[in-house]
């Protein structure tokens, strides 16, 4: 029994056993399908990381790229803003220009206007004349009425004489008739023995022929009445009529005075014109709006070689080509004419062309031109033209006169000038004390003159036009600077106390180095040489205001006399109080600086409230630069 | 810097009036320079040259005298005054040489002149002379010291 309960026993383990071991197949199975999930899950993992790295690398990228969209960005709005600043300068100059058109706009508003009124006048003549020939009409039909009176009264009056005649034969019956009855009553005398009724009967008839008298007595005084009546009326018609001529008469005087009287006024402002034309020195040249030729004066005709008749009609530019210095043709665009007429400028300038007429030298012409405008419209150009040959001549020669006023000048000057030099330093002997003092003298003398000659040079190239002004970028303080160590030997052996002070944002300028330098050395050396030793000078630069720079040049010397203040800054001009120093000056110096200053746009002047408390000089110059000044600018063409 | 003995510099002065040149070729060679003198562009070109000790060099062209002047001189700066005598002034001279080339164009020109308004000056600059000097406003030891330091500066340079 007991190995029953063992075999069964055993059988029931190896029963379990069997079912572990499917369980343990089961879960190994399950274990290896968890493997293999686990594995595709690894993969899909290392996948995924994959992926993520790529995703990382693409932001990357993305940011590298964001951030090179950003500064590409930067850089647009940097370029928008400098698109937006040309912008705004346009518009600021669009404005200018709006402005100008607004100017001439009015004017031609003025233009338009006055024309207008001028056809008012014109309009209000021409009805007064139509008024008069109305009146001049209604005169002639009441002339015309008045006739008609006269033929009806003619006819009146001829009725009248018919009346009178027939009055007149009645009269004569009535005789006739008289002498019959008179006869009856001869014949009834005999019978008036007869009956008394017969000569009542005769008595009566007697009684009506008498009535027929007086009433035919009646007729002929109202005939004649009537025909009085009718005479008047005729003399009142006639005086009518007499007065009505005479009206007519003053009427046609008065008409032709008038007619006559416009038609010297045209005539008269017709030959004005005329005349101003003929006798303009210029030569003068009208085209439409094409730039066809419509006019030219008898002065054009005469500059260009061709007369009135051949050109007018033509297109300006083919019949007068124009070259430059050199002979190089100049271009349509830079005709004077044809940028009035396509730009609409209201005014152009050429300075420098040539022409050649034929059987004539080559000559330069100065051109300017305008539009002619008409409602707003160009409807063609002006042209105004003349021979500048002399005008270039006398510019050579001035030029040519200070070159060589120069040399000649300066020739005689360097000769002494080296020789003293030379003696002075031994090269030639030695020289004793004495003599060596006496040519000092000479040098420094000479010295003076070479001042005296180089100032006068400047003033001529000032007063004849041919200094020239070439602005380069300057800086002022730098420059004063290098002038106040130039004059450093002076200033130390005055032992004088100098000071320059210079603003820090003070940029440099547009201003001639060479002109700037001559104003602050000019009026620097002033100052050194009239204050006596032991002063003190200050130079200042600082910005006035937005638009100017300041220079101030303050010391403690001698002053400026009052009632010489309005002389200092003429020619040759020197102080009282400075001739009896011991000092020398060319007078010329201050004349050159106000020349210099002023044409360069800016303003000098100077304080000096009371002798020897020093003098304070101030100069103005625009920071906007000296304007650029050539050689043989007519710059007032 | 190591010393040597140095050599003489050679300089042409063209000056029209007789007594400057004589006194700037004077105080040249007090100064240590070999002065040839000329006072005109002609006499230049021509080679009626005086230089020191070997008399009177004469050619019939250009190209002759440049060839003297290339193989027997060693100019090393030309001192030039605007006014000459002959029809032709130091502007022309100026354009003579460097439109030779070589080694003219390289010479270093002092122009010393009383004459000339901006308008001269300009040409002279625009044509590349080296110093231009209004010769009243300067000592004649001024112009030769500032001379002596150009040169010294372009021998550095080369």
């Amino acid at each position: 029994m007991e190995t029953k309960t063992i075999i069964s026993a055993s059988d029931d383990i190896i029963l379990n056993l069997k079912v572990l071991a499917r369980e343990k197949e089961s879960v190994r199975r399950k274990l290896a399908v968890t493997a293999a999930k686990l594995a595709v899950t690894a993969k899909k993992l290392a996948t995924t990381a994959k992926e993520k790295e790529s995703v990382r690398r693409k932001l990357a990228v993305t940011a590298k790229e964001k951030e090179s969209v950003r500064r590409k960005l930067v850089v647009t709005a940097a370029k928008l803003a400098a698109t937006a600043e040309k912008l705004a300068a346009t518009a600021k100059e669009k404005e200018s220009v709006r402005r100008k058109l607004v100017v001439t706009a009015a004017k031609l508003a003025a233009t338009a206007e006055k024309l207008a009124a001028t056809a008012r006048e014109k309009e209000i003549v021409r009805r007064k004349l139509a008024v008069t020939a109305a009146k001049l009409a209604v005169t002639a039909e009441k002339l015309a009425a008045t006739a008609e009176k006269l033929a009806i009264t003619a006819a009146k009056l001829a009725v009248t004489a018919e009346e009178k005649e027939s009055v007149r034969r009645k009269l004569a019956v009535t005789a006739e008739e008289k002498e019959e009855v008179r006869q009856k009553l001869v014949v009834t005398a005999a019978k008036l023995a007869a009956t008394a009724e017969e000569k009542e009967v005769v008595r009566r008839k007697l009684v009506l022929t008498a009535a027929k008298l007086a009433v035919t007595a009646e007729e002929k005084e109202s005939v004649r009445r009537k025909l009085a009546v009718t005479a008047e009326e005729k003399e009142e018609v006639r005086r009518k009529l007499v007065i009505t001529a005479e009206k007519l008469k003053m009427s046609y005087e008065t008409l032709e005075n008038k007619v006559l009287e416009r038609t010297k006024s045209l005539e008269m402002a017709r030959a004005k014109e005329e005349s101003i034309l003929l006798s303009i020195g210029d030569g003068l040249l009208a085209t439409d709006e094409k730039g066809n030729i419509i006019f030219i004066n008898k002065t054009a005709e005469k500059l260009l070689g061709k007369k009135g008749n051949e050109v007018v009609g033509k297109k300006f530019f083919d019949v007068i080509p124009l070259e430059d210095e050199k002979g190089a043709f100049i271009s349509l665009e830079k005709h004077p004419v044809n940028i009035v007429l396509a730009t609409g400028a209201k005014t152009a300038a050429l300075s420098a062309a040539y022409y050649k007429a034929k059987d004539r030298v080559r000559f330069p012409m100065a051109i300017m031109a305008t539009p002619v405008v008409l409602n707003k419209k160009t409807i063609g150009a002006i042209k105004v033209f003349r021979d500048i040959t002399s005008e270039r001549e006398i510019d050579k020669a001035k030029t040519e006169f200070v070159s060589l006023a120069s040399h000649q000048l300066r020739t005689p000057l360097s000769t002494v000038n080296w020789y003293a030099e030379m003696l002075l330093a031994g090269d030639v002997g030695e020289l004793n004390k004495k003599q060596k003092k006496y040519l000092d003298e000479v040098y420094r003398s000479n010295q003076r003159m070479v001042e005296l000659v180089n100032a006068l040079l400047d003033v001529s190239s000032l007063e004849l036009g041919t200094f020239v002004i070439e602005p380069k970028s300057t800086d002022v303080c730098e420059l004063a600077r290098n002038v106040a160590q130039e004059q450093k030997p002076q200033i130390d052996a005055r032992k004088i106390k100098f000071r320059l002070v210079c603003e820090k944002h003070i940029l440099p300028m547009q201003a001639d180095p060479k002109l700037l330098r001559m104003v602050i050395q000019n009026i620097l050396s002033n100052s050194v040489k009239y204050t006596p030793e032991g002063g003190k000078i200050k130079l200042s630069i600082v910005l006035a205001n937005t638009e100017n720079i300041l220079l101030k040049i303050s010391d403690t010397g001698y002053g400026i006399p009052k009632k010489q203040h309005s002389q200092i800054f003429t020619k040759l001009f020197r102080a009282d109080n400075v001739r009896d120093k011991d000092t020398d000056g060319t007078g010329l110096g201050l004349y050159i600086v106000k020349s210099i200053v002023e044409k360069s746009g800016g303003k000098i002047w100077f304080e000096s409230p009371e002798e020897n408390r020093g003098t304070t000089f101030y100069v103005t110059l625009p920071i906007k630069g000296m304007p650029k000044k050539r050689l043989n600018s007519s710059s007032n063409i | 810097m190591k010393k040597q003995p140095p050599k003489k510099k050679t300089i042409l002065v063209i000056e029209d009036e007789r007594p400057l040149l004589e006194i700037v070729n004077t105080k040249l060679d007090k100064n240590g320079f070999d002065v040839i003198t000329a006072r005109s562009v002609d006499q230049v070109f021509n080679a009626n040259l005086e230089k020191k000790g070997l008399g009177i060099i004469t050619a019939s062209s250009i190209k002759q005298a440049l060839d003297y002047l290339e193989n027997l001189e060693n100019i090393d700066a030309i001192w030039l005054d605007h006014n000459l005598l002959g029809k032709e002034n130091g502007l022309d001279l100026v354009r003579k040489i460097k439109a030779n080339g070589g080694r003219w164009k390289k010479i270093p020109i002092f122009v010393v002149s009383n004459s000339g308004g901006s308008e001269t000056i300009q040409s002279y600059v625009n044509l590349g002379i080296s110093k231009y000097y209004v010769k009243s406003n300067y000592r004649l030891d001024e112009i030769i010291k500032d001379i002596q330091t150009s040169l010294g500066q372009l021998k550095l340079k080369n």
